[in-house]
């Protein structure tokens, strides 16, 4: 035990490690998170390809296949209108992979560099930009997403835009305080002193340092993001049909959860595995890239 | 040490939400809470609490109540300001005349606070003959004071939203724009007779007087109880089976019976209703005897099992509502009669019907639905022809089709949705290409009124049960026929629908109506009638004599309704 | 110490003025006439106008705030468009359960959290570790409306252990507390770890164990402790997806809580009923991490010398 703790010290401080060694190190260490990985990239693919994975057409309705068990012919049974369930789910991969990655990525590029310029800046800038961050943060989530799509109404979109708004000020709080301590580093110092611009210093010298904790917050929102439009959906302010997202399907399909389990079932236990396999890897890259985030 | 540190955590933030927590159960205890002011003030109820504040905490022994629920709660139970929330007030007040449907959907008007009437000659005057041995749950004598007290106060109370239900009552306009204090065409005769006059013939009156918005309340203390009227339960005073005994919001209603009801006491010694926003917790909560009645419209799609598993408890009652889809006649290319024609024979309705609700209700074909006076069993059938469709449509001069959208409703429900994404299909076939567009609510309803909504589907319940709340509001006038985003043209066929109103002989009448719905539907294809539905509902084994009653959106009367043990 | 809670309470003003101006904006730029939607199918224009001018809607956006704040701090939220009740009365109402409903979720959350964590970081990087982190985390997998009604279906429905739905008894709110709880548990589980893991490598552990104290003895008597003070800190954050969480739970079980406000509110378009609730909420959730940072700055003798 002890030996595997010091282990883990050097590799959390060895500075050196290429991102190969660190690959290794999680697959050597953390097998569950890199199983995870594994598990996503499989999901990642079966969404792109999803017209060649789908047995059937996902929106192809046939009332006199409706709601039957899962069989040979429809692994996962068909849905209310006679769909196939996992096309359905092939397919919903996308929205709900879409759902996840775009608003994730939005929100932390905007928290990214409103947390750089407040770190780095500090004074005013610093203030304005924290209390606005504060105000996000003080909101309960859902709350808020929930305001905004009573808002600007369900779909798509919209949802990108509440989620986003809902998830830049954690970034921003997390980058701000990364690039407080960066800054008095030597080697920022140094860049300074030979008369680099500020925003060069932000971004080419500070960004790459705060690297490590963006990966790992980004694999830890992009779980959130799929659960909340889930939670949206659940309230009739999320995906609209027919675009099958695993929420929306879990949603309409828990109906029929005496006769037809498998319905709400089958998309749930999708984003479980999305969720869980994004979590663990996030947890495992945690422990090996990222000595700053413990408090997420 | 750290442990004392962490106790005393946790300490303070108990303490923190404790604070919030008393400061609520205080305000509760001033008063204004309707849970405890309705156990406080009933004579056979126990003491409230008082200082708890807790919703759930009523005082009231509810054993032997009926359990039933519903999937949001009420507004109020003051009929005079809401238009759907009746489940309370059917059971808490009375109307001058009540409606009875069949089995076979054929309804009439029966006595009840009135126990009978003249009509002049002319279809102008309506004497009502009162019944002198009703009291109010308060003990206060029912008089004709009353039903004019109601009157007025239905024309002027704030927030009112049913005033069209006396349109016709002379003086009414005049009492609305506040020109008149008193309304004219109200006459209290004596004390147990009231002649009511109108401003022209109108043969649906007696069927509009049967309308829940029109329940009767008692001038003293619906005076006395102000704006907490309908809101207060012992504020609020009516002379039905049940009194209305307590409100926790958001959690259940109770209702405890009268023992004094003019039409003897009910069996039941109350009810509780629930609110339970969840459609499986329902079904679970019935499966495990937690309800006595589950609304299987909540849980449409669960029906067939309840129909297999329940087989015995399944009562069904008529619901008087028409589905339609409807072409709006200013949309390219809804023009053409061809055009609507073929839209009308693109849809298998018949398949929607079984898909989604199976089966349980019947395919309609013009503009009243089973149920309702003026339903015309024998009338034109539009049938399920999509080669005739394509035929028509080529015929047109779009044998490539046309796109068009649905419009949807963003709050309507699932099944709804469905409905369109089938409709999306069966149009396909037939070459036009239809897309769903989400609308929420507002913006869907701002744009149905100004006209310019394209298709849309929707369901018309009566408010009160004749043909005329039907036609009329679709197709009475240019302003409602625009409002509805139909926008159908023909003026003299509008001016008809608006004459028939005032038709004295009935049978007349009823011939009118049924000559214009063959004319609007069949010729014209003005919409599509799509079906009207069986209303189920599931109840438990120790339920008896349950009877759905017809009153508009179906809500549930207790009365006559026994437990056994 | 004193100035430093005078400026934290200082600084938390102008975010609560934020939380209220960032959602009345939001609510305002609705499309659609709020009277018009709150009437619905039945039309009457003089009753519309007549609504929005009694709503103070015709008025300019400024007023209405300015008005609305100064209201609120008479705790007077409103009139709701749909219950004609005022909301802060209907917010208070349905608080404690909501509370009631919260504080045995936080008892869950932190028992199966500091459970998970405590034995995944003795066992770091094995399987009891991943074994454990991933039960807490599960019930942060599931959305949260189907880990209730799975839960309902299998221990009321099936096993009929409790009733389906309920919130007066201990008996009926304990699937809700689990439902909700375990939500929660995921993220104290792993803060939990995390620390532990931490403080583990610490020179005073290390002397601990020089000194030849058993394993478990260390990790109970010394680790823990140190691990647990940030994790405290958290119990203010949970509050808010407490929160975000029993806006769903309290549907599925029918808990008339503060959380089917929310719901009402969207689902009716009750605007100021919405804007109560998340008003409200909001400024509690300030409060609690206002309350967590002070009572943190007095229990940690580390911040407590830095101010």
């Amino acid at each position: 035990m002890n030996d595997k703790i010091e282990k883990n010290i050097s590799s959390q401080i060895g500075e050196e490690d290429t991102w190969l060694d660190k690959g290794k190190t999680l697959v050597r260490q953390n097998k569950i998170a890199a199983f995870s990985a594994l598990v996503i990239l499989l999901i990642l693919l079966a969404a792109i390809f999803a017209p060649l994975v789908a047995p059937y057409d996902h929106l192809e309705q046939s009332l006199a296949d409706r709601l039957k068990d899962p069989s040979a012919a429809h692994w996962l049974g068909t849905d209310e209108l006679g769909r196939d369930v996992l096309s359905r789910i092939i397919f919903g991969a996308r929205i709900s992979l879409t759902i996840g990655l775009v608003p994730t990525l939005i929100s932390m590029a905007i928290g990214t560099v409103l947390g750089l310029c407040a770190g780095f800046y500090g004074g005013k800038t610093d203030f304005i930009i924290m209390r606005l961050a504060d105000v996000m943060l003080a909101f309960p989530s859902l709350l808020l997403a929930m305001v905004v799509m009573y808002t600007m109404g369900g779909g798509l979109v919209n949802i990108f835009i509440a989620l986003s708004l809902v998830n830049w000020a954690g970034t921003a709080r997390i980058v701000r305080s990364q690039t407080l301590s960066l800054k008095e580093k030597e080697f920022v110092e140094a860049a300074r002193s030979m008369g680099v611009g500020k925003w060069t210093i932000m971004f080419r010298h500070i960004l790459p340092n705060c690297l490590p904790s963006l990966i790992v917050l980004f694999t830890l929102n992009i779980p959130a993001a799929i659960l909340s439009e889930a939670s949206l959906s659940f309230l009739g302010i999320g995906a609209q049909p027919p675009s099958p997202s695993w929420g929306l399907m879990a949603v309409r399909g828990k109906k029929y959860l005496f006769s037809e389990p498998w319905l709400s079932i089958a998309p749930s236990a999708a984003i479980m595995v999305v969720v869980l396999a994004f979590n663990f890897l996030g947890d495992g890259l945690r422990d090996i890239l990222d000595p700053y985030l413990k408090e997420q | 040490m750290m442990k004392k540190r962490l106790s005393l955590a946790l300490a303070a933030t108990m303490a923190l939400s404790m604070a919030v927590t008393g400061c609520g159960g205080g305000k509760d205890a001033s008063g204004t809470s309707a849970a405890e002011n309705g156990a406080g003030t009933s004579g056979e109820t126990t003491a409230a609490s008082g200082n708890t504040g807790e919703a759930g905490d009523i005082g009231i022994d509810t054993t032997g109540f009926f359990l039933s629920v519903l999937n949001a709660d009420i507004q109020t139970v003051d009929v005079q300001k809401t238009s759907k929330d009746y489940a309370v007030p059917m059971n808490v007040f009375d109307r001058l005349v009540e409606i009875e449907v069949d089995g076979q959907g054929n309804s009439k008007i029966v006595p009840s606070l009135a126990k009978d009437w003249d009509i002049s000659g002319d279809g102008l005057e309506y004497t009502f003959h009162l019944r002198d041995d009703v009291k109010f749950q308060n003990g206060n004598d029912f008089t004709a004071e009353d039903v004019l007290y109601t009157f007025e106060r239905l024309l002027t109370v704030e927030g009112g939203v049913n005033t069209e239900l006396l349109d016709q009552v002379k003086g009414a306009a005049e009492m609305i724009d506040g020109s008149a204090q008193t309304l004219e065409g109200v006459e209290v005769v004596d004390s147990y007779t009231v002649k009511i006059t109108l401003t022209e013939p109108f043969a649906a009156f007696l069927s509009c007087l049967t309308a829940p918005g029109l329940s009767i309340f008692d001038s003293e203390a619906t005076k006395a109880a102000g704006d907490q009227f309908g809101m207060d339960p012992a504020a609020t005073v009516g002379t039905g089976p049940f009194r209305f005994a307590a409100w926790s919001f958001n959690s259940q209603l109770v209702l405890v019976r009268n023992e004094n009801y003019w039409k003897g006491a009910a069996p039941l010694p109350g009810v509780v209703i629930k609110i339970i926003p969840d459609t499986e917790t329902q079904t679970m909560m019935f499966e495990n005897g937690e309800l006595d009645i589950i609304d299987l419209d909540f849980v449409t799609d669960a029906t067939d099992r309840f129909l297999e598993t329940y087989p015995d408890q399944i009562v069904s009652g008529p619901r008087v509502g028409i589905t339609y889809l409807t072409m709006n006649f200013n949309i390219e290319p809804f023009q053409d009669v061809k055009v609507r024609k073929a839209f009308q024979m693109a849809i298998d309705r018949q398949a929607i019907l079984d898909a989604l609700y199976g089966g349980r209700g019947q395919v309609e074909q013009g503009i009243y639905p089973f149920g309702l006076i003026g339903y015309n069993e024998g009338q034109t059938k539009i049938s399920y022809d999509p080669e005739g469709a394509k035929a028509l449509l080529a015929e047109a001069g779009y044998a490539d089709g046309f796109s068009m959208e649905l419009a949807a409703d963003s709050s309507s429900s699932d099944t709804a949705i469905m409905t369109l994404e089938i409709i999306k299909e069966q149009l396909a076939e037939v070459g036009i290409e239809a897309n769903i567009k989400n609308y929420d609510e507002s913006t869907w309803l701002e744009t149905r009124k100004s006209g310019e909504l394209s298709s849309f589907l929707s369901t018309w319940t009566a408010d009160f049960n004749d043909p005329e709340n039907f036609i009329y509001t679709f197709f009475g006038n240019e302003e409602k026929t625009k409002i509805r985003s139909i926008n159908y043209p023909d003026t003299a066929v509008m001016d008809r629908v608006g004459a028939a109103r005032g038709i004295v002989n009935e049978d007349e009448r009823l011939a009118e109506y049924r000559s214009l719905e063959e004319k609007l539907i069949h010729e014209d294809a003005a919409w599509v009638p799509m079906y009207s539905r069986t209303h189920l509902w599931a109840v438990s084994k120790r339920v008896q004599d349950f009877k759905p009653v017809w009153s508009g959106v179906s809500d549930l009367v207790y009365y006559g309704v026994s437990l056994s043990e | 110490m004193f100035t430093k809670i005078l400026k934290r309470i200082a600084i938390s003003i102008p975010v609560l003025l934020g939380v209220v101006l960032a959602i009345f904006i939001m609510l305002r730029i609705v499309p659609g006439d709020p009277a018009t939607t709150m009437m619905g199918e039945h039309v009457n224009p003089a009753v519309i106008e007549k609504i929005s001018r009694e709503m103070g809607l015709d008025q300019p956006l400024y007023i209405q705030f300015f008005k609305y704040i100064g209201n609120a701090l008479r705790g007077d939220f409103g009139t709701s468009y749909r219950l004609n009740r005022n909301v802060a009365q209907i917010i208070l109402d349905s608080f404690p359960h909501t509370v009631r409903l919260s504080l045995l979720a936080a008892l869950v959350a932190w028992t199966i959290g500091v459970t998970a964590g405590v034995i995944a970081a003795i066992r770091q990087n094995r399987l009891l570790d991943r074994l454990f982190m991933g039960g807490a985390l599960m019930g942060v997998s599931m959305p949260v409306f189907m880990t209730a009604l799975i839960l309902q279906y299998v221990f009321a429905f099936k096993l009929k252990w409790f009733p389906v739905s309920g919130f007066d008894s201990l008996q009926a709110m304990i699937l809700p507390a689990i439902a909700l709880g375990w939500n929660s548990a995921g993220s104290i589980a792993r803060m939990t770890r995390s620390n532990l893991v931490e403080v583990m490598q610490n020179d005073f552990i290390r002397t601990a164990r020089a000194k030849g104290l058993r394993e478990n003895g260390v990790i109970v008597r010394h680790a823990l402790k140190n691990a647990m003070l940030p994790v405290v800190t958290m119990m203010a954050l949970q509050i808010s997806s407490m929160l975000s969480g029993a806006v769903l739970t309290e549907s599925v079980f029918g808990v008339p809580g503060i959380g089917r406000l929310a719901v009402n509110g969207i689902e009716t378009r009750d605007m100021p009923l919405l804007q109560g609730t998340v008003i409200f909420t909001t400024i509690l959730i300030i409060l609690g991490n206002l309350a967590a940072d002070l009572l943190y700055s007095v229990l940690d003798p580390r911040i407590r010398e830095s101010a």
